[in-house]
Parts: C-alpha cells; structure tokens; sequence
C-alpha cells in the first residue's frame, strides 16, 4: 500500500520535471543524474531503495543549486564591482575633465581633488594631468623640440657617413662621448619594454623613443643619455603625444632629484639615501636594523628604482600609478613608494640574508597585488620628529658641507 | 675584507663552505648580465639594461669544498663608473668582460683593471678576463691571442665565451672557483707554516652556520 501512495504520489511529477520547477536554471552539476527505474530485463528496485535514491537525488540536487547560486552571486558581485569601477572611472574621466582640467590652477591642491588623484588618473587624462603637474619650467616649445630633432638627425647623418664634424659649442664634450651616447640610445631602444613590442625596431614608437632621447641629448649635452632614460621616455610617449612628451620629459629630468641621479653625482646620491634613510629608521625600525647588520645600503634597490621611476621594476599599471603621485607629490613620494615596497614585504626580507634581499628587491615579484601595495604606501609616514623631507634633505646636504 | 667561511658538515666530516663575491664589470652591451644569466639558469634571453646592479647565486659541490658564489652584475654604461666602485668593495673576483667583436670594449676592460689594481692588492682578488659572444665569429675584432697575450703579462685567467651559444661559460666560473679555492689552501699551509692554524679556526667559527 506505502508502496502504491508513495509511487503515486511521486509519479506525476518526476524528479527532474520537480527540479526543474523549481529552479530558475538548470544545475549544470546534475543535468548527467537522471533517475530512472532499471531497464526492465532487470529485477525492478525495491521501493525502498528506490526511495533512497530518490532522496539521494533531491539531496544532492538542492547541495548543487546551493552551490550555484552561491556561485551565481559571486559572479554578479563581481560583475557589479567591476561596472562600478568602470562607473567610478567614467565618473572620474568626468570630473577631470569639466572640473578639475579647466581650473586647474585653482584646483589642484584641493583636498578632493588630491584624493581623487590617490586613487590613480584614469588614463585617458593622464597624459594632460602629468604635464601639467611637471609644468614647463624650462619653456620649451614645439619648435625647440624640432630644432633638437633635426640636429639630432644630423649628427646620426655624419655619423653614419663618417664624417667628422666637429662642434665648437658642444666644447668638453668628446666626440667619441656624443657618439657612444647615440649608439647607446640604438642599443637601449630595443631593450626597452620589449614584452610591449611597440618599441622594438618596426615597431610603432621605435622612431618616437629614438627621436626624443636624441633631441634630448642635443638639448641638454651636459647631461646626454644615461641608462634608465630609455624607461621614463617610453612611459611618457604611452600617455602624451610627441613633442610634448618631450617637453614633460626634459622638464622631468631637470628636477632636482633626477639631475642628481642622471648626473650621477655621488655625492648628492648619497646625501638623498641618507634622507631615505631616516625615514626608514622611523617607519620600519626592526627591517632598518636587518639591513644595517647585513651591509645592506640603499643604493643596492634604490638606484634602480630611482632612475627609471620604478618603471623597470614595477609591473606597468602600477608604475604609472606610482608616477600620478609622483607627480602630484613630487620626488618624496619616490622615496615612500619605497618604504612602502619595503614595508609590504617586511616579513620576508626580515628572515632573508644580504645575497637574497638584494635579489629579492632587483626583482620584485611580478604579480605585486595592487591594493595591498597602495595600502601598505599610505602607512608610511613622512614625518621624522616633526620634520618633513625637504628640511631633512636640506639638513644633510648642509651637514655634507 | 675576509673571506667568509661556514663550516659545513658533510658525511665525511667537515667540507667547508665558501662564500666568494664575483663582480661582473664591463662596457655596456658586451653580456655580462647574459653571462651571469646563462651560468645561474642555462639559459639565454634578451636583457634588459641593468641600471645599478643585479644579483644572482650559484652554488658549486666540489669534493674538497662546496663554493657559493654570490655574483653582482654590475651597469656597464661609463656613466655610471663613479657609482660601480661601490660594487666591488669587498669582491674576492672580478670578471672583466669585453665584446670580442667589438674592439674598443677591449680598451675599456683594461681600464676596469686599473681601477681595480687601485683598489686591491693583487692576491687579495682573482681577476678573469673573459671575451663573450664567440658566436659572432664573422664580426670578429678582437684576436683571441690579443686577449690571452694580455691576461698573460698583467695574471689574469683567460677564457672566450658565448653566453648564447654556452660556450665555456660554466667553465670560466669554475676556472675561477678553483683558484680561489688554491688560493686558499696557499694561505692555510702558509700559516700552518707559522704555527697560526689555531687562529684561524677561532676567526672562522664566527660566521658558523649549517648548510
């Protein structure tokens, strides 16, 4: 008799017709589970078993809707997070443009829009927001860049023809100097980015990299072409146009920093490290004392980093990131972002030696997450008892003399 | 300025472990960072230029002792010269390595070891002089007598290499841990000579560590 009702009872509606009521999708997991009587050349099922099973099913079915609505949620998470960065970056394209960019001058310091830019330009402005914030100390115009250009083009003409032509103005400067210099550049332009391939010869900015770090050596022979330029160039001709690329670059390179460093001056290099130094005594001391028992100097990872504004060592979205603040915070936050590298990794370098630190920090990890990064950036103070850089700077550099 | 030293434990005793910093100095471009590259990985990639310096490890099991060596590869751009010494303080080897296909990376090499004859006395480093990319036999400037005949007047070791083709790359770093290690048991036998053996226990024991 229980075998009858409980068969009736069931016979109309199969289980997977049941399934399928009350599911608004089908659980892709148990779409291969039909439960079926055994084909009639076999003994039929006891009802009892084919009860169990019947209560298998359901049990594993409602396991399985569970799991993919839980699923499906996460996903529509996911989904509406990444529409809501999209939104925020399209709101914030907006605000930059018909807010901010307009009236620039009045607004560029403005507590929202400095928190605005902390989150990272969104990158169809930030081209204009790095020019502006480099600004053109140095009033180079579209015209300057193309007279350097075209002196640039001569000299690759006489020196690809051998001729020697001798430049009275450039007096100091060897010829073979100058020479080395543009083959360098040659060299370096292959070497630079080349997992992009948009900078390698016959590629698109080949011409663009070449044409400006040869305007520049013409611009500025005092200083010519140092390794790491490469870097910094190609990142700007990612985000401006040419000539004003040019003009953001050669400004760039004239700050105080950067001449220190491109000039090489070892002197002013050391008084910078020593800086960075104080804030890392205050900021991590426990790391601080791990490289100072393991000779570990600043100059073995900053140096890299400083010279192609952590363009090289940093994965790319995230340089540039770097370089928005860069830009809004001027040379300091170099020196932060670096804390910052440290502090986010303060555990591992903690227990590693001298050979493994420097390894570690020449090449960074490549899947830096960037969140934690920018997190573990905000949490470095630049204050060293009630001093900021600047005056920390201008103390050694007045204790050097 | 000494050269550390770990004793390690071994099966058959005690087989000290060495720590030895080779610093690769050259002209940009000749391969140092392909050469270090090729050694430590076997293998061989485009470079990027190294700005300021790079670092890798390798470690070799000898019978008589296990070598680790911890290899600074150092930018090569002239540029960055007044920043290189900061580098090879303190190295125990040097490679000097020049581009035999082209002549003037020669000239600089040579100028590399007179900055390092001004900084160490010469039992106190092991200098090799090391032409890279034999592969480029067709553009071939430098004669591989030239280069032997001056590694042969200043003692320097010698080797031509092809971090690209692995032409004798292992060989140069082995050539180099074997005269360490000679250089090594000189020292010892010279002070075991003056009865100072003991010495240099209780100074080893300082950095002790199991490997």
């Amino acid at each position: 008799e229980y075998e009858e009702k409980t068969g009736r009872a069931h016979r109309p509606l199969s289980p997977k017709q049941n399934v399928r009521k009350n599911l608004d999708f089908e659980p892709l997991s148990t779409t291969a589970l039909i439960l079926e009587d055994r084909p009639a050349n076999l003994p039929a099922k006891p009802a009892e078993e084919a009860q169990k099973h019947r209560q298998q099913y359901e049990e594993m079915v409602v396991q399985a809707k569970k799991r993919e609505l839980k699923e499906a949620q996460k996903r529509k998470k996911q989904l509406e997070e990444r529409c809501k960065l999209e939104d925020s970056i399209g709101n914030a394209v907006l605000t930059w443009n018909n807010e901010i960019l307009p009236n620039w001058e009045t607004m560029c310091c403005s507590r929202k829009v400095r928190e605005l830019w902390w989150q990272g330009i969104p990158p169809s402005v930030r081209g204009k927001v790095w020019s502006l914030a480099i600004g053109n100390e140095l009033n180079i115009t579209h015209e300057l860049y193309d007279i350097c250009l075209a002196r640039a083009k001569e000299k690759w003409r006489s020196l690809s023809t051998g001729g020697a032509e001798v430049e009275c103005e450039d007096a100091g400067f060897s010829a073979a100097d100058r020479e080395a210099s543009l083959e360098l550049i040659k060299l370096d332009i292959s070497r630079t980015f080349p997992n992009l391939c948009i900078f390698q010869h016959g590629g698109p900015y080949h011409d663009t990299l070449h044409s400006i770090l040869g305007a520049y050596t013409c611009y500025r022979p005092d200083v010519g072409y140092v390794q790491g330029m490469s870097f910094i160039a190609a990142v700007l001709i990612l985000n401006l146009d040419t000539a004003d690329a040019f003009i953001a670059f050669s400004n760039l390179l004239n700050k105080p920093c950067q001449m220190a460093f491109f000039r090489v001056d070892h002197g002013l290099m050391l008084t910078y490290f020593a800086a960075f130094e104080v804030f890392f005594e205050e900021n991590l001391p426990r790391l601080f004392a791990h490289f100072k028992k393991n000779n570990l100097t600043p100059d073995i990872y900053l140096i890299d980093w400083i010279f192609t504004l952590y363009s090289k060592s940093l994965p790319l979205d995230l340089a540039c990131r770097v370089w928005d603040v860069f830009c809004r915070d001027g040379e300091e936050f170099l020196f932060r972002t670096a804390l910052g590298i440290l502090k986010l990794f303060e555990d591992i370098l903690t227990k590693m030696d001298f050979i493994h630190i420097a390894q570690f920090l020449t090449k960074l990890p490549e899947d830096l997450p960037s969140e934690e990064f920018f997190t573990s950036i905000a949490a470095i103070q630049m204050q060293s008892r009630n001093k900021k850089w600047a005056q920390v700077k201008r103390m050694l550099i007045f204790d050097n003399r | 300025m000494a050269r550390k030293e770990i004793p390690g434990t071994s099966l058959e005793g005690i087989r000290p472990t060495y720590v030895y910093k080779v610093v690769l100095l050259g002209n940009t471009s000749v391969g140092k960072s392909s050469l270090a590259y090729r050694y430590v990985k076997n293998d061989f990639k485009e470079s990027l230029p190294t700005v300021g310096c790079s670092f890798f490890t390798q470690m070799i099991n000898l019978e008589v002792a296990t070598v680790k060596f911890e290899i600074w590869d150092t930018a090569g751009q002239e540029k960055y010269r007044s920043v290189c010494h900061l580098y090879y303080r303190g190295a125990h080897a040097a490679l000097l390595v020049y581009d035999i296909a082209n002549k003037e990376t020669l000239s600089r090499a040579k100028l590399w070891l007179r900055d390092l004859e001004k900084e160490f006395l010469p039992d106190e480093i092991v200098i090799a002089l090391v032409g890279n990319k034999t592969d480029l036999a067709a553009e071939r400037e430098v004669n591989t007598e030239e280069g032997e005949e001056f590694a042969r007047t200043k003692g320097l070791l010698f080797m031509e290499t092809s971090a690209k083709t692995n032409h004798q790359v292992n060989d140069i770093f082995m050539a180099i841990a074997q005269e360490l290690l000679q250089r090594e048991q000189e020292k010892a036998s010279a002070q075991s000579l003056h009865g100072r053996s003991t010495v240099d226990l209780g100074e080893s024991g300082a950095r002790t560590g199991c490997c």
